[in-house]
C-alpha cells in the first residue's frame, strides 16, 4: 500500500481513458488498464487508489453504457469497496485476518489477463491463416437480387415521406352530436336569402357545416325549388361554382320566413336555428 | 497414374481439409499410411518446384492453400472468400473455450466478468463452437468446446500448439504475470503458422 505513487490522482483527471468506459470489455479489463498504466505491482494493489480511479472512469462514462453492462462495472467497484473495508478493519492478529481480502481479485485479474493473451496469439494466428487461400471459389452468378434486406429508399425518397408526413395527420376534431338537417329548413334559408339578394352561391347554404347532410339537403332543397319556378341554377362550366338566381315565381313572404329577416348579419346557423325553434 | 496423382488430384479439387482416411478413399490401393507419405512427398515437390501453393494441414485435414505472400495479389479480387475477422470479445470467449472444455456459459462470464451469451450465439453460428454436453448442477448447464472450424480459423494442426496449456493462473499466482507470460507469446507465434510441416 505504501508503494502508491503520489502522481496518481492527478494524473486520473487529465488521462483519456476516462471518458472510453465503452473500448472496454468490461470491468476486469479496465481494472487491468488501470493497473498496467501505472505500473502498480499486481500483488500489492492499492485498493483504495484503485477503488477511487475506478469509480471515477464509470461515473464519466457509465451513462452512455446498456443498463446491463453498466451493471457488471458496478458489480467490480462494488467488490473494490467492500476489499477496501476489509483492508480497514483492524485485526487483533495475523490469524483472524486469514487470506489477504484482494487474493480473490488478483486470481481473477491474472487468469483473465492470461486468457487476454491467449486472445492476442489467437488474433496474429487468424491473421496468419487469412492470409492462405483456398482453391478458387468463384460465387454462383448473383440471383437477380436475392438481397438481404438492402436499403432500396433513397435519401429522396426519404425526404419526400418527411415533407408529406404533417398532411397525414389528422387535424384535432372535436366531436360534437351532429343536428339533422332537413330539406324544409334549407328551403327556408334560400328564400330568406333571396329575398335580400339577386343570387346566392350554391356553396354558401353548407359552407358554414362542411357536412354531407347539409350539402344534400342543400342541393335537394334547390331542385324543390327550381322545380317549382322559385329560383333557377346556372353553372357557367363544369365543376364550377353553381349560382342561385330567383326565378320566375318570386319568393314570396310568409310568416316563418319573415320572422328573422331584419337581422340582416345574422349567420345561416343562428337563421337556421331559429327556424328550427319555430318550426 | 501413380497414388501421388490420385492424392493430388483429390487435394485439387476440394475446397476443404481432407482427413488422411477420406483421401484413402479415392483408390482401394490407398491406405493411411501411404496418403501420409504421399503428402509429405508433395509436399517437398511444391516447395521445390517453387509452386504459389502448397499443403497445410488444418485440424486433422490437409487442404491446398496458396502461400500467404501472395495473399496482397488475390485479395484484390471479390470472388476470393474472406473469412469474417472475431471480434476481442469472441476471441477472448474462445480463448477460455478453447483451454477450460467443456465449460458452460456461467464459468465463462466468471472469467471475463461480462455477459457472454450472445458472444456464444455467434460462435456457434460461424460453427467455431459447439455444444459437447450438459453440466452437473441447477439446470444441467450447456457445455462448450471447440470444433475442426475453430482449428481452421487460426491454422492449428491441434489444441497443442495453444500456448502453455497447463494451469497458467495458477501457476502465475505467485509470479510477475509479464515475465511469465513473455515465453507464452513467443511459442505461439512460431506455432500458429500454418506453413509447420504437418506431422506425419
Amino acid at each position: 500500500m505504501s508503494a502508491v505513487p503520489n502522481r496518481l490522482p492527478s494524473q486520473l483527471r487529465t488521462e483519456p481513458f476516462v471518458v472510453e468506459l465503452d473500448r472496454f470489455q468490461g470491468p476486469l479489463d479496465l481494472l487491468l488498464h488501470l493497473i498496467r498504466a501505472q505500473d502498480i505491482d499486481i500483488f500489492d494493489i492499492p485498493i483504495s487508489q484503485i477503488t477511487k480511479q475506478f469509480q471515477a472512469v464509470i461515473d464519466e462514462g457509465i451513462d452512455r453504457l446498456e443498463l446491463d453492462r453498466a451493471g457488471e462495472f458496478l458489480e467490480l467497484a462494488a467488490t473494490l469497496v467492500r476489499i477496501k473495508a476489509q483492508l480497514l478493519l483492524p485485526r487483533h492478529d495475523e490469524e483472524e485476518w486469514g487470506e489477504d481480502p484482494r487474493a480473490e481479485l488478483v486470481r481473477r485479474l491474472l487468469e483473465y489477463e492470461f486468457f487476454q493473451e491467449v486472445a492476442r496469439v489467437l488474433s496474429d494466428a487468424e491473421a496468419e491463416r487469412r492470409r492462405h487461400h483456398g482453391k478458387g471459389y468463384v460465387e454462383p452468378r448473383p440471383q437477380p437480387v436475392a438481397v438481404r434486406g438492402e436499403l432500396t429508399t433513397t435519401r429522396e425518397d426519404f425526404l419526400e415521406a418527411a415533407i408529406e408526413l404533417p398532411e397525414h395527420v389528422p387535424e384535432p376534431t372535436h366531436l360534437a352530436p351532429i343536428r339533422v338537417v332537413t330539406v324544409e329548413e334549407k328551403i327556408s334559408a334560400i328564400r330568406r336569402h333571396l329575398r335580400r339578394a339577386e343570387r346566392l352561391l350554391f356553396s354558401r347554404l353548407f359552407r358554414s357545416w362542411q357536412e354531407r347532410q347539409h350539402v344534400v339537403a342543400a342541393l335537394l332543397a334547390c331542385l324543390e325549388l327550381a322545380k317549382q319556378q322559385v329560383l333557377r341554377l346556372e353553372q357557367v362550366k363544369r365543376f364550377g361554382s353553381i349560382w342561385i338566381f330567383a326565378g320566375e315565381n318570386p319568393v314570396e313572404s310568409t310568416q316563418n320566413d319573415t320572422a328573422p329577416d331584419p337581422d340582416a348579419a345574422k349567420t345561416e346557423g343562428e337563421e337556421l336555428a331559429a327556424v328550427e325553434t319555430e318550426a | 497414374m501413380t497414388p501421388d496423382q490420385i492424392i493430388e488430384a483429390t487435394l485439387f479439387a476440394s475446397q476443404t481439409p481432407l482427413t488422411p482416411v477420406e483421401i484413402a478413399r479415392a483408390d482401394e490401393g490407398l491406405d493411411v499410411v501411404t496418403v501420409r507419405d504421399a503428402l509429405q512427398r508433395l509436399r517437398e515437390r511444391y516447395d521445390e518446384q517453387e509452386h504459389a501453393f502448397q499443403v497445410y494441414q488444418l485440424g486433422d485435414g490437409y487442404q491446398v492453400l496458396t502461400r500467404p505472400e501472395f495473399a496482397p495479389y488475390l485479395e484484390r479480387f471479390d470472388s476470393v472468400p474472406r473469412p469474417p475477422t472475431l471480434s476481442r470479445a469472441a476471441l477472448e470467449t474462445l480463448a477460455i473455450i478453447a483451454y477450460r472444455q467443456p465449460i458452460g456459459r456461467i464459468e465463462i462470464e466468471e472469467i471475463r466478468g461480462v455477459a457472454t451469451a450472445s458472444v456464444l450465439r455467434t460462435l456457434q453460428d460461424w460453427e467455431l463452437i459447439e455444444i459437447t454436453g450438459r453440466g452437473e448442477g441447477l439446470g444441467r448447464p450447456l457445455l462448450y468446446g471447440t470444433t475442426d472450424e475453430f482449428l481452421d480459423h487460426f491454422g492449428f494442426q491441434s489444441l497443442a500448439e495453444l500456448p502453455e496449456p497447463d494451469e497458467l493462473p495458477v501457476a502465475l499466482r505467485n509470479t510477475i504475470p509479464q515475465m511469465e507470460l513473455e515465453p507464452v507469446e513467443n511459442g505461439a507465434g512460431n506455432g500458429a503458422s500454418p506453413e509447420t510441416a504437418p506431422s506425419p
